[in-house]
C-alpha cells in the first residue's frame, strides 16, 4: 500500500495533529489571551476529525494501524469527551487566573494518542500512542501549578503511570521475543500453538499495565488521589476519554492478539472485574468528597464494563462498548454538576454535605444530579440500566451465570451510595445555597446529558446497538 | 556468541532492582524517577537481546522509540517534581499526606 | 573467550551500579551510579551487535537525561536525610519479594529458543551486507515513518509540558527587541561636530 493511501486512512489523526501544531503557533504569538479562541477552534477540529471518521476502512503502514468500525466507534466517543472537557475548562480556570492557551492543545495531542491506541494493530503503535496520551495527561493533572494539590496529583499520576508503562513494556518485550513479531496477528498465530511460560508472563505483564490505565483493581490506588487533586475539568477528562481509549485498546489486544489464549486472560479479567465492582462499591460508602466518590464510582463502572470482555464473545464486546458509551455521558454529566458546586464567594466546594437540600435551592440541578446518580446505579427506568443488562446477558449466554449473579449483587451494594447522595439532596435540611450558574453552555450540556441517560435514551438503542455490534464484529 | 539467557537474566535482575527501588524509596521521588529509568533500561536490554538472537531489526527499532519516549518522560517527571518542590518545599511524598492515600 | 569475559564484566558492573543507584545515600552519587549503569548497558548492547542503540543510549541518557537529573538534584535544596527515614522498615520484605519476582522471571525467560515459528514471523530480518545504522535508518524512514512522526509529537508534548509547568514570566526584565535594533541607523546615534577650541563639550 502506498504511503499516500496509508496517510489517508489516518485522516482523523492528521487533522488533529496539524491543527494542534497550527494552534500552538497561534498560542505562541497570541499568548493566554487567545485561549478562548483556541478552545473553540480545538472543538471545531475535534468535530471535523469526528466527521472524517468512517471515510475509509483498511490497514495502513504495513499493519501498524487499522481503521475499522471498532476504532471509529471508540474514536467518536473519545473526541466527544475531549470536546466537552475543552468546553468546560475556560470558565473554571479563568476564575482561578490559571487559564493557559496550552490546555486545549494538550487535549488535542492527547486525542491523537488515543486515536493511535484504539487503531493500533502493532505493539509499537500501541506503546507510542499510549505514551502520547499519558504524557499529555501527566501535564494536565498538574496544570494548576500553584495549587499544591494539583502538583501532588500530577506527581502521583506520573510515578504510578510510568511504573505501569514499564511493566507493560516488559510484557511487550517478552511477547516480541517469544513470538518473533510485534504485530497483533502474528502474536495471535504464535499463541495459537500453545503458550510458553515466557508468553504467559508477557501476557500477564501487558494486562497489568493496561489494568492500571483503566484503573481496574488491583491497579486502582492512584485514582481517588488523582481525581481529587486534579482540576475538575481535567478530572472529567480523565474519567471519560482516556478510559474509553484504554478499554478499547484492552479489548482489541485481548481479542486480536491474545484471542487464542482466551482461557488465560479470561481469569485475569474476571478477577479484575469482580474486585473492581466490589471495591469500587464498598470503598465509596465512607467518602465525603464528591470527586473521590466519583473516582470510586468510575472504578466500579469499569468493573462492570470488564464483565462484557470477560465473556469473550462478540455480544460481550458489544456490551462493553455500549457500556463505555453510556458511561461517559453519565460521568461527564456528573462532573458538570460538580462544576456547579460553588459557594457564594465563587470558590469550588467538593464536600458531599454541601449538597444537602439542593432540591429546594436549585431544583433543576438536583434533578439532573439525581438522574445521573440513579443511572450510574443502573436503576431500571433510566438508561444506565440498559448496558448493565447487556453485560450480564452476555455472561449468561456463555453459561457464566454465577458470575452474573455476583455482579448483580455487587451492583446493589453500589446503588447504596448513589442513593445516599439523592437522599442528601432531597430530604436533608438545606445547606447554604450555591452561587447561581452563569454559563448557559454548561447548563445546556447538563440538560443534554440528563436527557440522554433518562428513559428517553432508550430511543437510541437501535442505533447504539447496531454501531456497537458492528464494532465488535470488526474484531472477531 | 554468548547464550541469550545471559542477557535475559541480567535484564530480569535490572527490572527487579528497578521495581524494588520504587517500593524502597517511597519518599524520595528523585530516586523513584531513576528507578523508572532502570526499568526502561532493562526493557531496552531485552529488546536488543531478542533482536540480536532472532536476527530481526524490529527489536532495535522498538528500543529506539523507548529511548525517545523515556527522554520525554524524564523531562515531564522532573518538571512536575520542580513545581511540587516549589509549592511544598520538600519532595517527600508521604503515605500520610494532604490527600489520604 | 574475550567476548565472554567482556560480557561478565559489563553484566556485573551494570547490576552492581544499578543496585548502588537505589541504595546510595547521596542522590548525586545515585545519578553517577546511574550513568555508570548506562555505560555498561551500552557495552552489553555493543556485544549483541546493536551499535546504533548503544551509542544512542550514551548520547541520550548520559548526555541528556542524566545531566537533567543532576541539574534538578543540585537545583532543589532538599534535606535528604529526612527522606531516608522508613527506608529500613520496608527493606527485608522488599528484598524477599524482589528475589521471588526475579527468580520467577528468570525461570520464565530461561526456556527461550529461536523457534521456527518465531523465526518465520520476523518482519525485518537483519540484512547481512549493510551496517546496523543504515539498516535501522532504512526501516525507520519507510515502514515506521508513522511511528517516527508520532514520536516527534511525544517530544513536542514533553516540551510544551515542561514549559507550561515551570516557565515563570518575570517582571522587570529588559528583553531584546530585534526589530528596534535593526531599525537603528548610525545617524540616529552618532553626531559629527567640529569642536571649537576653548569651549566645553556639549552633552
Amino acid at each position: 500500500m502506498s504511503m499516500i493511501a496509508s496517510l489517508a486512512l489516518t485522516l482523523p489523526e492528521l487533522i488533529l495533529s496539524t491543527g494542534a501544531l497550527l494552534l500552538l503557533l497561534v498560542a505562541a504569538w497570541g499568548g493566554d489571551g487567545s485561549s478562548r479562541l483556541i478552545s473553540w477552534a480545538s472543538v471545531a477540529l475535534l468535530a471535523i476529525a469526528g466527521l472524517s471518521l468512517g471515510c475509509a476502512n483498511g490497514v495502513a503502514f504495513d499493519g501498524l494501524y487499522k481503521a475499522d468500525a471498532f476504532s471509529n466507534f471508540a474514536k467518536a466517543l473519545v473526541y466527544a469527551a475531549a470536546a466537552v472537557s475543552i468546553l468546560i475548562a475556560p470558565r473554571f480556570f479563568e476564575a482561578r487566573g490559571a487559564m493557559r492557551a496550552e490546555y486545549p492543545i494538550l487535549i488535542l495531542l492527547s486525542s491523537v494518542g488515543m486515536g493511535m491506541m484504539v487503531s493500533a494493530t502493532d505493539l509499537l503503535t500501541l506503546y507510542v500512542g499510549l505514551e502520547l496520551q499519558s504524557l499529555a495527561a501527566y501535564v494536565l493533572a498538574s496544570f494548576m501549578r500553584r495549587d499544591s494539590r494539583s502538583a501532588e496529583a500530577g506527581l502521583k499520576y506520573f510515578v504510578l503511570g510510568a511504573l505501569a508503562s514499564g511493566i507493560l513494556l516488559y510484557g511487550i518485550s517478552l511477547l516480541y521475543g517469544f513470538t518473533g513479531t510485534t504485530q497483533f496477528g502474528g502474536v495471535a498465530t504464535a499463541l495459537g500453538d500453545g503458550i510458553s511460560h515466557g508468553e504467559l508472563f508477557g501476557l500477564v505483564f501487558v494486562m497489568a499495565g493496561l489494568a492500571f490505565k483503566i484503573s481496574a483493581v488491583p491497579f486502582h490506588m492512584w485514582t481517588p488521589d488523582v481525581y481529587e487533586g486534579a482540576p475538575t475539568p481535567v478530572t472529567a477528562f480523565f474519567a471519560s476519554a482516556p478510559k474509553v481509549a484504554a478499554m478499547a485498546l484492552l479489548v482489541r489486544i485481548a481479542v486480536d492478539a491474545m484471542g487464542p489464549a482466551t482461557s488465560s486472560w479470561q481469569q485475569i479479567v474476571i478477577f479484575a472485574a469482580l474486585a473492581s465492582t466490589i471495591l469500587g462499591g464498598v470503598a465509596a460508602i465512607g467518602q465525603v468528597n464528591i470527586k473521590r466518590l466519583l473516582a470510586y464510582s468510575s472504578i466500579n463502572n469499569v468493573g462492570f464494563a470488564l464483565f462484557g470482555l470477560a465473556a469473550g464473545t462478540p455480544d460481550g464486546v458489544a456490551a462493553t462498548m455500549s457500556y463505555m458509551a453510556v458511561y461517559i455521558v453519565m460521568t461527564l454529566g456528573s462532573f458538570l454538576c460538580v462544576l456547579q458546586m460553588r459557594n457564594a464567594a465563587g470558590d469550588a466546594v467538593e464536600d458531599i454535605a454541601s449538597l444537602s437540600g439542593l432540591s429546594r435551592t436549585r431544583p433543576g440541578l438536583a434533578a439532573a444530579f439525581a438522574i445521573f446518580m440513579f443511572s450510574l446505579a443502573g436503576i431500571p427506568p433510566l438508561f444506565g440500566f440498559w448496558p448493565k443488562f447487556l453485560v450480564f446477558d452476555a455472561l449468561v449466554a456463555i453459561g457464566l451465570w454465577p458470575l452474573a449473579m455476583i455482579g448483580i449483587a455487587t451492583s446493589v451494594i453500589g446503588a447504596f451510595y448513589y442513593l445516599k447522595i439523592v437522599k442528601t439532596m432531597y430530604f436533608d435540611e438545606p445547606a447554604p445555597a450555591y452561587a447561581p450558574s452563569a454559563s448557559r453552555m454548561e447548563n445546556g450540556l447538563i440538560a443534554l446529558s440528563a436527557v440522554a441517560v433518562s428513559p428517553l435514551g432508550y430511543l437510541a438503542i437501535p442505533l447504539l446497538g447496531a454501531l456497537s455490534m458492528a464494532a465488535a464484529r470488526a474484531l472477531f | 556468541m554468548i547464550g541469550i539467557q545471559h542477557y535475559l537474566v541480567v535484564s530480569a535482575i535490572l527490572f527487579a532492582i528497578g521495581v524494588f527501588g520504587i517500593f524502597l524509596n517511597r519518599k524520595n521521588v528523585i530516586i523513584i524517577l531513576m528507578a523508572i529509568e532502570l526499568i526502561l533500561l532493562s526493557v531496552n536490554l531485552n529488546f536488543v537481546a531478542f533482536s540480536a538472537y532472532l536476527h530481526d531489526l524490529v527489536g532495535q527499532v522498538f528500543a529506539m522509540f523507548v529511548l525517545t519516549v523515556a527522554a520525554g518522560e524524564a523531562a515531564i517527571g522532573l518538571a512536575i517534581l520542580v513545581i511540587y518542590f516549589r509549592g511544598r518545599g520538600t519532595i517527600a511524598v508521604d503515605d500520610i499526606n494532604r490527600m489520604k492515600g | 573467550m574475550i567476548q565472554l569475559i567482556a560480557f561478565y564484566l559489563f553484566a556485573v558492573m551494570v547490576v552492581g551500579s544499578a543496585a548502588l543507584t537505589i541504595f546510595a545515600r547521596n542522590p548525586v552519587h545515585s545519578v553517577l551510579w546511574l550513568i555508570l549503569a548506562f555505560f555498561n548497558a551500552a557495552g552489553l548492547m555493543l556485544l549483541a551487535g546493536a551499535e546504533f542503540i548503544a551509542m544512542l543510549l550514551i548520547i541520550v541518557y548520559v548526555g541528556a537525561v542524566a545531566v537533567l537529573f543532576l541539574f534538578v538534584v543540585m537545583m532543589l535544596d532538599i534535606d535528604f536525610a529526612e527522606l531516608r527515614s522508613g527506608f529500613a522498615r520496608y527493606a527485608p520484605l522488599g528484598v524477599l519479594l524482589i528475589v521471588v519476582l526475579a527468580a520467577e522471571m528468570i525461570f520464565a525467560v530461561g526456556a527461550w529458543s529461536a523457534g521456527s515459528l518465531a523465526l518465520s514471523q520476523r518482519i525485518a530480518p537483519t540484512p547481512d551486507e549493510i551496517p546496523n545504522i543504515q539498516a535501522l535508518g532504512t526501516l525507520i524512514y519507510t515502514r515506521y515513518l508513522f511511528i517516527f512522526e508520532a514520536a516527534g509529537l511525544v517530544l513536542l508534548v514533553a516540551m510544551i509540558g515542561a514549559i507550561v509547568l515551570t516557565h515563570r514570566a518575570r517582571g522587570g526584565v529588559r528583553v531584546q527587541n530585534v526589530w528596534q535594533q535593526n531599525k537603528r541607523r548610525p545617524q540616529d546615534a552618532v553626531r559629527n561636530i567640529n569642536q571649537p577650541v576653548g569651549q566645553g563639550v556639549e552633552l
